[in-house]
């Protein structure tokens, strides 16, 4: 019931959490013609983890863009709270020209957190993500890993009540893609925020998720939507649980006729 | 040494005649090879200031050589460094005139830079506001880059008369140019991430030029603060051929020692000159390095 779609829907109970996100029949053309997104309705729930997997260039990253309010849809409706909204974009995005506690800083700046304030959840938010030491560090003195923990602890600096990540990790090597995404885990455990994933991993998508959205080919759809049936918190092993290797290929199968299929 | 693959033979006989037989194999073992020592600070110093200044000395060695084929009677077109010497850098007069003159020259170069770069900023900004100011004001800016400057100083002496106001504008027109085109591609270069993440905390077009574009574009802009600096001298001196009333600067000492036939002190006033004109490039490629030092690439110290 949480999310409606042309594809089957998956038996599930009736979520009754307030919805945090709710799209109605969006739509969304370029100017240039280009029919980015075909239309899309879905509702996801306070507290909720989403990933959206899709092959490239179905229009992942303008959902999200949509959703943020970067930019417009051209039909439907987006029904969200912005004031409190965490974003995370495919590379770190930390302007170079400040350290890192300026860079934490930034969003509060922005907002008119007053000085102090902003100094001291800075300095929590770059402990929270284990950049302990570095605060007075460039970026590019840093690692690709740890650039992403920094723009991670710049948006948790907002305690953000709806998180959305476009493709954060995905430039990461395996092992610490896999290490920030159990930090993003405790992180999302901790604070309590609803999240919108986009991933180009299968693996990544279930792992960290309640609920898998697979998209079709440009312009992009909801073709089919997985609910993992694991809980929280979830352990590394997990990767290697039956179930979870199942729904991978299952997910797999999907995505493979999302690519190929004429639709 | 060795080959490794197919002889040249075996590549050009043609399909017809391919093989399957696998290539005969010459193996070579190859032994380590260390990199060579770091060098000491003391050395890396040296590295940089020798080969400049050798350099140099073959320039000055190609000068003895073209001046040792003149005729005597025309050797006063490059006196020798005695000469420059005894007839120039060691009259205190001289150096004081000098030093006097090339305090004028850079009162005019740096007030026709504090005419050109606020001016050069504000139209990269403007051109950066908008698509259609750019449109409307970049062909412009070219168009006055592409008038010859030396054929409107005449023009502007009628206009403006001979004090410090003709020169200032000289310069100014000569150095103008590089600042906001070296702006504008900097801030047009900014990140597009940076600005959707500023663009979701719903900030300012003003917040984002001075938070984001212009950090973001100062190192640009120092490259052409670079060009236009060493420019504002040459202009400067250019300036002050043409206005040789009153007390002047170097260009005017350069024209006068002509006319007095002081070759030895034209030398004296054109090296000062370029002095003048390198130190102000090395001041400010001094102050770009140190400003992005930190974080931007081109700050990044010389290995």
């Amino acid at each position: 019931m949480t999310v409606s779609a042309g594809a089957p829907e998956p038996a599930a109970m009736e979520d009754t959490r307030p919805a945090a996100l709710t799209f109605d029949k969006v739509s969304m053309r370029f100017p240039d013609g280009t029919q980015a997104i075909g239309e899309v309705s879905l509702t996801i729930r306070q507290g909720e983890f989403v990933s959206i997997v899709g092959p490239s260039g179905c229009g992942k990253s303008t959902l999200l863009k949509i959703a943020s309010g970067l930019f417009p849809q051209t039909t439907g409706t987006v029904t969200v709270d912005r004031s409190h909204l965490g974003y995370t974009f495919q590379d770190a995005t930390l302007l170079p020209w400040r350290k890192v506690l300026g860079n934490v800083e930034l969003l509060m700046e922005l907002r008119g957190y007053p000085k102090e304030e902003r100094r001291r959840i800075a300095l929590e938010q770059i402990s929270l993500v284990g950049l302990d030491g570095f605060a007075n560090h460039y970026p590019k003195r840093l690692s690709g890993g740890m650039r992403m923990r920094a723009s991670l602890a710049r948006s948790l600096s907002l305690n953000p009540t709806v998180f959305m990540f476009d493709e954060p990790f995905g430039a990461l090597d395996e092992i610490t893609r896999e290490r920030l995404n159990d930090e993003l885990l405790s992180l999302y455990m901790r604070k309590g925020f609803t999240g919108l994933f986009i991933t180009h991993s299968i693996s990544e998508a279930v792992y960290l998720s309640s609920k898998v959205i697979v998209m079709s080919r440009r312009p992009g759809t909801i073709l089919n939507v997985y609910d993992i049936p694991f809980g929280f918190p979830r352990s590394p092993e997990l990767r290697y649980d039956p179930v979870f290797t199942e729904l991978c290929g299952e997910i797999s199968v999907s995505l493979r006729e999302a690519t190929e299929g004429g639709a | 040494m060795s080959t490794i693959s197919p002889t040249a033979k075996g590549i050009n006989s043609g399909a017809g005649s391919m093989s399957n037989s696998t290539p005969t194999m010459n193996t070579t073992t190859y032994q380590p090879v260390p990199f060579s020592k770091p060098r000491g600070p003391l050395s890396q110093v040296a590295m940089v200031v020798i080969p400049p200044l050798v350099v140099f000395a073959l320039f000055l060695v190609l000068y003895t050589w073209v001046r040792s084929g003149l005729e005597p009677h025309r050797q006063f077109l490059m006196p020798s460094g005695s000469e420059l010497w005894h007839n120039a850098f060691a009259l205190p007069e001289i150096r004081y005139e000098l030093l006097t003159r090339a305090l004028t020259t850079i009162g005019i170069a740096l007030t026709g830079l504090a005419v050109s770069i606020p001016i050069g900023i504000l139209l990269a900004v403007i051109m950066f506001r908008a698509m259609i100011l750019e449109r409307a004001l970049f062909p412009n800016i070219v168009a006055m880059q592409s008038i010859p400057t030396l054929a409107i100083i005449p023009l502007i002496q009628t206009a403006l008369g001979f004090g410090m106001l003709p020169k200032v504008l000289i310069v100014a027109k000569f150095t103008l140019f590089a600042i906001p085109i070296t702006l504008l591609l900097g801030l047009k270069s900014v990140d597009r991430g940076i600005i959707d993440l500023f663009r979701l905390q719903g900030a300012r077009w003003h917040t984002i030029l001075f938070k984001a574009c212009f950090p973001s574009a100062a190192p640009s802009l120092f490259a052409g603060l670079r060009i236009a600096a060493s420019l504002a001298v040459i202009s400067a001196i250019v300036s002050e051929l043409f206005f040789l009333a009153g007390r002047g600067g170097l260009g005017q000492m350069i024209i006068n020692s002509k006319i007095d036939f002081k070759y030895e002190q034209m030398y004296a006033g054109l090296i000062t000159a370029t002095l003048l004109s390198v130190s102000v490039y090395i001041i400010f490629t001094w102050l770009g390095n140190r400003f992005f030092a930190g974080w931007h690439e081109s700050g990044a110290p010389q290995t």
